[in-house]
């Protein structure tokens, strides 16, 4: 074999300037912006578009990057949030409890993991709806009375230590994927994704990648469904568990795009603002509209809005270059 | 013995695709695979990298038998393949598609940028290194066929199994690709291709097996196979004027 002290070529093309460039612009509005408004409808903005990267990015991990369609996040978010919940009212310091939270989604989905990942394709996205469902089913019945906080608890609430949070927690699951996507675990994960036979013919771990990829997408699905269990005074306990959180995280990975780091963030920006305007002017029919919206853009532009910007960036450049 | 088929079979339902193979491989050899189509030869292959357990029979390999091992845990041990019909990670670039055999084949590099830079030796063996930031999807189907063979030699096996490396390459690129697998064998690589260029594979094998409706149906060196009557029966053929 030829040996060569030779450098490896550079296998980024040289756009790299513009990352850090993004992300500080983005983080310096998401501090700012909230405080100089100041209104409550602004914190709520943008806590729920926090919420939704870090949902997004959660599902994006197991569904884009590992390739396993999940229709089950949503227990993953209702353990989270019941968890953190219950351990705070009774005394347990918040970050704790948030953190037990999401260990305890992480195990639910390990134990379940084993099982369903045996189902593959639109079999292991029936099977996890199917198990998240009578999960939710479950807690109904055996918790069908609203859990509200404690009046102490109302009497320090204010809405800007539930925003930061969010944003910590934003911050957090999406430096979580990019290391993710820059370790050589995510090697194996991709490679499964890709062609499970030839991935574990080059020695991949199958079973073990798709694991490694459910935990750590359930610990941050577990801790947003702790956020909102923060923030939210009262709610049937049920709620967190509804299917609707598992689609809103899905749909933010497609609409931004799948695999990607920055897809989700791209998407819980667009999605929660398009969203909370439909939801505001037209109530009856935003769903229909999402699920119209969604269909469109998983057909005509499968790379989601990340594509658009991918592609007028190359175009941006080329003329810069001339 | 680096290979060691005891009675290998197996059956699909009822109809057996490999009846009773038996064979074995020294260290260092390239073993021509030859036969009909549906002659079993693919399955063989997955029955040695563990695609799919035997239905009877021992495999062994490397003095430990593997019979029941994952494919995974083969690849490990040192066996390492190519598809027939190629299968490279298409959204992965050509350099990832490498790493993974470092990362995780035999002797594996743990550190993702050191197995990256010994991936790309690799990749400059088969001819693919001006491509390395490519995703594996645009290549077309010789440099895909290299790029296999570069995933599978980046797992650094003793074992290759080349699954029709040459099926559908020109001439030229047929004479490089022979003079390539020679040199993995060189590296002290121990080769098992199934081919339908019976020419390549008597130029460069020092083992020939012939499959025929699952049945071992004769082996020795190229020159002993060629006048073998029962293969010129059953794949060879007669001459017309012999």
């Amino acid at each position: 074999m030829k040996t060569t002290s030779r450098q490896l070529p550079s296998f980024k093309p040289s756009r790299r300037w513009l990352t850090p460039g993004a992300i500080a612009v983005l983080l310096a509005f998401a501090v700012v912006f909230p405080q100089q408004v100041a209104k409550d409808n602004v914190w709520n903005l943008f806590f729920l578009m926090c919420l939704g990267i870090a949902m997004g990015q959660s599902w994006n991990m197991l569904g884009g990057f590992a390739g396993q369609t999940s229709l089950g996040h949503a227990a993953f978010f209702g353990i989270g949030a019941i968890i953190t919940r219950v351990l705070w009212f009774h005394g347990t310091p918040f970050f704790l409890a948030l953190i037990v939270g999401g260990v305890a989604a992480a195990t639910f989905a390990m134990i379940i993991g084993a099982p369903t990942f045996r189902l593959r394709g639109a079999y292991f996205a029936i099977g996890t709806l199917a198990v998240a469902e009578v999960l939710r089913i479950t807690i109904a019945q055996n918790q069908p009375y609203i859990s509200t906080m404690p009046g102490s608890m109302i009497a320090e609430y204010n809405l800007p230590s539930r925003y930061w949070l969010a944003l910590g927690l934003a911050i957090a699951t999406t430096g979580a994927a990019y290391m993710l996507l820059r370790s050589r675990w995510s090697l194996g994960i991709l490679g499964v994704r890709e062609d499970e036979e030839a991935a574990q013919a080059t020695g991949v771990h199958v079973l073990r990648h798709k694991l490694l990829a459910l935990g750590l997408s359930a610990v941050f699905m577990g801790l947003a469904g702790g956020v909102f269990a923060f923030k939210q005074i009262s709610y049937y306990p049920e709620a967190p568990f509804f299917p609707t959180f598992t689609f809103e995280a899905l749909m933010i990975a497609y609409i931004g795009g799948l695999g990607t780091v920055s897809g989700p963030v791209i998407g819980g920006i667009f999605f929660v603002v398009v969203r909370e305007r439909l939801a505001a002017n037209l109530t009856d029919v935003h769903q229909v509209i999402f699920g119209a919206l969604f269909v469109v853009i998983v057909l005509l532009l499968p790379g989601g809005l990340l594509e658009i910007w991918d592609r007028s960036k190359r175009l941006a450049l080329r003329v810069i270059r001339r | 013995m680096l290979l060691n088929l005891e009675g290998v079979s197996k059956a699909f339902k009822g109809l057996k695709a490999v009846n009773s193979v038996s064979t074995r491989l020294e260290e260092g050899k390239i073993l021509g695979l030859i036969g009909p189509n549906g002659a079993g030869k693919t399955t063989l292959f997955n029955l040695i990298t563990g695609v799919y357990p035997p239905t009877e029979g021992k495999i062994f390999f490397d003095g430990k038998d593997i019979t029941s091992v994952a494919p995974h845990a083969r690849c490990w041990m040192g066996i390492a393949r190519t598809f027939q019909l190629v299968r490279p990670l298409p959204e992965l670039s050509v350099l990832d598609n490498a790493a993974i055999g470092r990362v995780y084949g035999r002797d594996p590099i743990r550190n993702r940028s050191k197995a990256e830079k010994a991936s790309y030796e690799t990749l400059e063996m088969v001819g693919l290194a001006a491509r390395a930031s490519e995703k594996a999807k645009s290549l077309t189907l010789v440099d895909r066929k290299r790029l296999e063979l570069a995933r599978a030699l980046a797992a650094k096996p003793k074992l290759l199994l080349l699954d029709e490396l040459l099926a559908g390459l020109n001439p030229s690129e047929v004479l490089t690709s022979m003079a390539l697998i020679q040199s993995i064998r060189d590296m002290g690589i121990t080769i098992i291709m199934v081919e339908h260029l019976v020419k390549a594979v008597f130029g460069i094998a020092d083992q020939i097996v012939v499959l025929s409706a699952g049945e071992l149906i004769a082996e020795g060196t190229p020159a002993e196979i060629a006048c073998n009557e029962s293969v010129i029966d059953a794949y060879l053929g007669r001459s017309l004027h012999a």
